[in-house]
C-alpha cells in the first residue's frame, strides 16, 4: 500500500512535457507569491504586539517577543524575500528555500503568538518547506525532480490534514458532531467576529437557511465531515480530482456558513488537484512550445 | 522512488513526534483540531464605542442586540479582531502588563475624547437548543485612563 501511495504521489504523467513543466512551475510561483503576501503582511503587524499569549512551534523554546516593538520582522521579511526570489528566478542554490522556510516559521510564530491558531497559511508553509526539502535532499537531481517531490509531499500532507481533521471531530465529539444545533452556535460565534471587525453583520442566504432548519444545518455539517474524512483520497491520482471538488465545496461552505475563506488554500487546491498538465499537453501547440529555448531557459526549466 | 519513500517516512515520523508533543500543532504541521469540540460554550470579544459613561447599565452584562449598534469596527483602527478576541477571552489574570498590552493594541492615546469598552462576548446552547449570546463589559479605555468593571474586579483599585 505504501508503495502504491508513493507511486501515486511522485509519478507524473509525461514528466518532460510542457504541461507538467507549467504545472510544477506555476506551483512554485504561486508559493512565492503567497509567501510574500503573508511574510510582508505579518512583518508590518508584528511590531504592534507586546506580549506572547500562546507560544507556537519554536516559540515554545525561544522567547519570540524579541520580534516585538522593533523592525526585526521587517528584516526577516527582507531575508525571506531574498532567499526565495533567488532560487525562483535564477534557479540555482535552491537550498535557500529551506532557510526561507525556517525564517517563515519564525515569522508565523511571532505573528500568531496572541492565542489564535489560524491554518489558512499552512499549505503555503508546507509548500516552502517542501521546496526546501526537495532542494536539499535531491540536490544532485534536476529541478523537475525536486519540484515533483515537493508537489507529492504537499499532496500527502494535504490529504492527511483533512482526514485527521475529520478524526479530531469524531474523537472529540463523536458522530453527533453533525448535529445542526452546533452549526447554529458557530454561526453565532462568527457573527461576533464579523461584527467586531466591520461594526455590522448580516446573515447570508445559507446562514438564514441553516438557522431556519436543523435538518439543513445537519446536512451542511454532514457534507463537511464526509469531504474531510476522504481527504486521503487525494493521494491517489484516480480519485484526486473528485476529492478536490468536494474539498473546494467544503471551503465554499465554510465561507458561506462561518465567514471563513481560506483563499490561498482553495486556490492551491485548484492549482494542484486537477490534471492541468494533461489538459495543457492536449493543446495543439504544446509540443512546439516545449522545444522553445527561451521559454525553457527563462520561464520554465530544462 | 526509494529515496522519496525513505524521506517521507522519516519526515512523517518527525512530524508525528512534534504533533504528539505540542498538542497537535507545530506549524505548518497540524492535526487541524478547530471546531472539533462541538456544542461547547464560546467566548469572543468586541469593543463598544461608549458615548455616555454615566449610563446606569454601563457595567451590566447585556444581550448582544443592546451592544450591537454601538460596536466599533476594529478594522478601521488596524486592530485584528481575532487577536483581540483571544486576548480578552483567554487572559486569566489581568495584571498591569496584560492591561497595558491591550491599551497598546488599541493605541487609544491617539484618539482623545474616545471611550472604548473592551467587551467579552459569550455564547452557549440552552436545553431548548437555542443560542444565547451575552456581552460582558470588562475595561473602559479613554486616552488617559483604564477603568476596570467594578463588578468583576471589586477588590482592585482602578488606574
Amino acid at each position: 500500500m505504501i508503495d502504491r501511495i508513493i507511486k501515486n504521489l511522485f509519478e507524473f504523467e509525461a514528466p518532460d512535457s510542457l504541461g507538467t513543466k507549467i504545472q510544477l512551475r506555476a506551483f512554485e510561483v504561486f508559493t512565492f507569491i503567497y509567501l510574500m503576501i503573508y511574510a510582508w503582511e505579518w512583518a508590518f503587524y508584528i511590531p504592534r504586539l507586546s506580549t506572547v499569549v500562546l507560544p507556537l512551534g519554536l516559540a515554545n523554546y525561544i522567547d519570540i517577543s524579541f520580534f516585538f516593538n522593533n523592525n526585526i520582522s521587517v528584516y526577516n521579511a527582507v531575508l525571506i524575500t531574498l532567499f526565495s526570489v533567488y532560487p525562483l528566478l535564477i534557479k540555482k542554490q535552491r537550498w535557500l528555500y529551506a532557510i526561507a522556510a525556517f525564517l517563515f516559521h519564525l515569522q508565523y510564530v511571532a505573528r500568531f503568538s496572541q492565542g489564535e491558531i489560524p491554518h489558512s497559511a499552512n499549505l503555503v508553509g508546507f509548500s516552502i518547506l517542501a521546496l526546501g526539502l526537495g532542494a536539499v535532499f535531491f540536490r544532485d537531481k534536476s529541478i523537475r525532480h525536486q519540484l515533483i517531490f515537493a508537489f507529492g509531499f504537499i499532496l500527502f500532507y494535504l490529504g492527511l490534514g483533512y482526514t485527521t481533521a475529520a478524526f479530531s471531530k469524531l474523537i472529540a465529539t463523536g458522530i453527533t458532531w453533525v448535529d445542526g444545533k452546533h452549526l447554529w452556535l458557530w454561526v453565532g460565534e462568527k457573527h461576533i467576529d464579523i461584527l467586531s471587525k466591520y461594526g455590522e453583520f448580516q446573515l447570508n442566504w445559507l446562514q438564514e437557511l441553516a438557522l431556519s432548519s436543523k435538518g439543513i444545518a445537519t446536512s451542511v455539517l454532514l457534507f463537511g465531515l464526509f469531504s474531510e474524512f476522504f481527504g486521503f483520497m487525494v493521494w491517489f491520482k484516480k480519485f484526486r480530482w473528485a476529492e478536490i471538488v468536494l474539498l473546494i465545496g467544503l471551503h465554499i461552505g465554510i465561507d458561506l456558513t462561518m465567514n471563513i475563506f481560506f483563499a490561498a488554500f482553495t486556490y492551491q487546491l485548484i492549482l494542484m488537484g486537477f490534471p492541468w498538465n494533461r489538459w495543457i499537453n492536449r493543446l495543439p501547440s504544446s509540443q512546439n512550445l516545449n522545444k522553445n529555448e527561451f521559454l525553457n531557459h527563462w520561464i520554465l526549466f530544462k | 522512488m526509494k529515496k522519496e519513500k525513505k524521506l517521507m517516512l522519516i519526515i512523517f515520523l518527525i512530524s508525528s513526534i512534534l504533533l504528539a508533543t505540542h498538542e497537535g500543532e507545530f506549524w505548518p504541521f497540524s492535526i487541524y483540531p478547530m471546531f472539533s469540540q462541538a456544542g461547547n460554550p464560546w467566548s469572543r470579544g468586541l469593543v463598544e464605542d461608549v458615548q455616555d459613561s454615566s449610563r446606569a447599565d454601563l457595567w451590566d452584562t447585556k444581550p448582544l442586540h443592546v451592544v450591537e449598534p454601538r460596536t466599533l469596527a476594529l478594522k478601521e483602527y488596524g486592530i485584528h479582531e481575532i487577536d483581540f478576541a483571544n486576548y480578552i477571552s483567554k487572559t486569566k489574570v489581568w495584571d498591569n502588563t496584560k492591561l497595558n498590552g491591550l491599551r497598546s493594541t488599541f493605541q487609544i492615546d491617539n484618539y482623545p475624547g474616545k471611550m472604548w469598552m473592551a467587551t467579552r462576548v459569550v455564547g452557549h446552547l440552552t436545553e431548548q437548543d437555542s443560542v444565547v449570546i451575552e456581552a460582558i463589559p470588562m475595561f473602559l479605555f479613554t486616552s488617559d485612563t483604564t477603568i476596570k468593571n467594578p463588578r468583576l474586579f471589586p477588590e482592585e483599585l482602578n488606574d
